[in-house]
């Protein structure tokens, strides 16, 4: 695959901790990827499965679904839902034939600045492996 | 046997008709080219339309949400009688547990059930659809009258042989699969139509506002559909195969769902109607679990 | 009249496909589906009935009619490119006579439905006579039959010493001069129409049963799905909705796409401020049969239906378009 793929990646980050981690990666002055693309959620528990499969579906190569530490969520119980729904999405969509390794789930706190940089590296460099995504979407080649 | 459970559907539909214990009785007959289809017997007369053996495949729990919800506007709903295997008392005890449909406004009449013959091997006397020959259950979990004499359980088979496949397969390997199945889908629902768990009055598939997919009929909105379709019944599938059953083109969606079904056994020990006591898994958690991500 | 061996045909067809899309009868993972192809051998020409029927390469499943881009107060229209001629291969004598219905109903009141228009004028039927009727099928009780070769440009039937074919139109007779067969005085063998006749009544006898219980009693098993109206050589109800595919600061591009609805589908009817004339699913069913047999005829001059059977064959339940039919002439009768 050409040297020059740069993934794409959506990030749905949760607004308490791990958008606050990433704003924290920022005002840190600690480098991090650009191939992430972050959209706030109020929840990790807001995050509907529908979205993991919409972003793959409209460009996506790899997506992060991050939210606050189990116990620590900002409704309570929002992440432990999420972390339920995700266990499933993750081995249904690899069934379907995306890869568990372009979906990460992740718990990241508003202080864990560090964390959230090594997990988008971590991540971009893994899809970047996988190579782009370009499956069940438009333009793709239909079946002969 | 067969000629034993369809009498026993008749009797007991008669009886239960004829006494207004319920106000019909859905079951099978035979259609005008030979072949079995759902029936709605609302006379004890006509009790003897209702036939038995095995290619009434249909889930006719399907049904019940029209005939026993409860009610909604201060009017009884009529009692219904249904004519019911284990997997369809599965769903059936989903939609209960679900609130769609109230026990009391059903009566099961329960059937031991054979297995019903893979599509091919109607007629020829042969052998057993792939899904029955893996089901273990014989007897309905509850019923109000049973018939036929719970035939033997064979020996075990693989429960999830049917997923091995492609579970050995690569992750390009499954997407060639599944774009070569989405391909020939028309989109035409049958399968989100026969299914007892698919009641959303406006279903993600066709909403406007917002419209997560679009109206076109090509591999990405099909594959949207049937996936989140698969995903919204995780932990609600009663694995019936109504939709395998339902689908004009042969497609075998029952994959998608019994992967799903596989990893909720295996995560949460949770299998679909087999206990209404127990939360369904995605509508609750435990603090400390530990699970794959 | 022309006689060809299967390997001249499939040589001939080769040929055709260099110039033009050639759709044809193929396997689809199991499910015979007309499809176009890209060589003669994946082409199946022993068969009874397809799944689906040609309809979509005439009334395409989904269709992009317009595409919008604005950047800034820049308003650009894109029509869609026009496809390629094309040739269906082997088109039964019901799925053409569905093409004239369809003409009936889309070209036949202004303003005529332009895409399909300029669909039927790029394509060429060759026709492939059915040799008896297949299960489900009644055609003969439509006043067609298994080897009615009036639909179409140029009719293929089988006899004994090879494959007949003659040319019916203009666009037939120019197909035809490409292959290379020895001409024939031999006539078409007549297919066999053995078979129970369907009485299909007239519509002022369908407007005499209109609130009979019989439309509920049929509809308490139908599951409201799409399954008979897409497989449907004559229905050809749609839906056209805006997809948006691309926007960002400055710039939104969406396309209007019109895609294949059905009548059986609960929010079909369903108007803005949320009325829905036919919010049972009975009505929807009558509807769907009142469209047919009697709304056509008497708007259209046509009955939208052309006996192929595939409704009866695809319905998950058992609904069966022929045992309605008895079921309206013997209530007709009863009225008489």
């Amino acid at each position: 695959m050409p040297d020059s793929f740069e993934p794409k990646i959506v990030g749905f980050l949760c607004n308490w901790c791990s958008y606050a981690g990433a704003d924290m990666t920022g005002t840190s002055r600690i480098p991090y990827p650009s191939n992430i693309r972050i959209v706030r959620v109020p929840c990790s528990g807001r995050v509907d499965p529908l979205y993991v499969l919409k972003a793959f579906q409209e460009g996506a190569d790899g997506v992060l679904v991050a939210g606050c530490h189990p116990g620590d969520c900002h409704y309570g119980d929002g992440n432990l839902y999420a972390r339920r729904r995700y266990a499933l999405m993750r081995s249904f969509l690899d069934f379907v034939g995306i890869d568990a390794g372009r979906l990460r789930v992740e718990w990241v706190s508003a202080s864990e600045g560090n964390r959230f940089a090594q997990v988008v590296a971590e991540l971009t460099e893994q899809v970047r492996q996988l190579g782009p995504w370009a499956g069940l979407r438009e333009g793709q080649q239909e079946a002969a | 046997m067969n000629h034993e459970i369809q009498d026993g559907i008749r009797i007991r539909a008669r009886e239960l008709l004829s006494l207004g214990e319920v106000g019909c009785v859905i079951g099978h007959e035979r259609g005008p080219r030979g072949r079995v289809r759902p029936v709605f017997v609302h006379d004890a007369g006509d009790a003897g339309r209702l036939v038995w053996d095995q290619t009434c495949h249909h889930n006719l729990v399907v049904y019940l949400r029209d005939r026993a919800a409860p009610s909604r506007r201060g009017d009884a709903p009529l009692r219904a009688g249904i004519v019911a295997r284990p997997c369809d008392v599965r769903a059936l005890n989903v939609l209960i547990h679900e609130g769609q449909v109230a026990r009391d406004q059903v009566f099961v009449i329960g059937v031991a059930c054979p297995g019903m013959l893979a599509e091919e091997a109607e007629g020829a006397g042969g052998s057993l659809a792939e899904h029955c020959r893996r089901c273990k259950e014989r007897v309905p979990l509850f019923y109000d009258a049973l018939v036929g004499e719970p035939p033997p359980v064979d020996a075990v088979v693989d429960a999830w042989e049917d997923l091995a496949e492609l579970e050995g397969s690569t992750p390009g390997e499954r997407l060639a699969f599944w774009i070569r199945e989405f391909d020939r889908c028309i989109r035409c629902y049958a399968c989100r139509q026969a299914c007892p768990g698919c009641y959303c009055f406006e279903c993600l598939a066709e909403q406007v506002d917002p419209q997560w997919v679009s109206i076109a009929h090509r591999v990405p909105q099909k594959a949207f559909f049937h996936v989140m379709r698969a995903y919204h019944l995780a932990g609600r599938c009663a694995e019936c195969h109504a939709c395998d059953l339902a689908c004009p083109m042969h497609i075998p969606l029952s994959l998608l769902n019994r992967k799903i079904a596989k990893e909720v056994k295996a995560l949460f020990g949770y299998t679909a109607g087999a206990d209404p006591t127990i939360p369904p898994p995605l509508a609750t958690f435990r603090k400390d679990e530990e699970l794959p991500l | 009249m022309k006689v060809a061996t299967r390997d001249a045909l499939a040589r001939w067809l080769d040929s055709v496909m260099v110039q033009r899309s050639v759709i044809a009868p193929r396997r689809v993972e199991g499910e015979l589906l007309y499809r176009p192809v890209r060589s003669s051998d994946d082409i199946v020409f022993d068969f009874e009935r397809t799944a689906l029927s040609p309809k979509t390469y005439l009334l395409p499943d989904t269709q992009v009619v317009l595409e919008v881009e604005k950047r800034d107060r820049a308003v650009t229209l894109i029509e869609p490119e026009l496809g390629r001629e094309q040739v269906i291969f082997g088109i039964r004598p019901c799925d053409a006579r569905a093409l004239r219905v369809l003409d009936a109903l889309l070209l036949g009141r202004t303003p005529a439905d332009a895409y399909y228009a300029e669909r039927r004028e790029a394509t060429t039927l060759v026709g492939l006579a059915c040799p008896q009727l297949w299960d489900d099928c009644f055609c003969s009780s439509l006043g067609s039959g298994p080897d009615d070769g009036s639909a179409v440009d140029l009719m293929i039937c089988e006899a004994e010493s090879g494959y007949l074919l003659s040319a019916n139109t203009e666009k037939g007779k120019v197909l035809l001069e490409q292959l290379e067969a020895e001409e024939t005085e031999q006539a078409c063998p007549a297919s066999e129409t053995a078979g129970a006749r369907v009485a299909v009544r007239p519509p002022e006898e369908w407007r005499a049963v209109f609130d009979d219980g019989y439309w509920l009693r049929l509809a308490e098993r139908c599951l409201s799905c799409h399954a008979c109206t897409y497989v449907c050589p004559t229905c050809r109800c749609f839906d056209v909705r805006d997809d948006t595919i691309a926007s960002g600061p400055g710039l939104a591009r969406f396309r209007r796409l019109r895609a294949w609805d059905s009548c059986m589908a609960p929010a079909y009817r369903r108007i803005a401020g949320g009325h829905n004339p036919r919010p049972d699913k009975a009505q929807r069913l009558r509807n769907r049969y009142y469209c047919k047999f009697c709304y056509s005829p008497l708007d259209f001059d046509v009955v939208a239906c052309v006996g192929c059977g595939r409704c009866i064959a695809a319905c998950p339940v058992g609904i069966d378009i022929t045992e309605m039919l008895g079921e309206v002439a013997a209530l007709a009768e009863e009225r008489s």
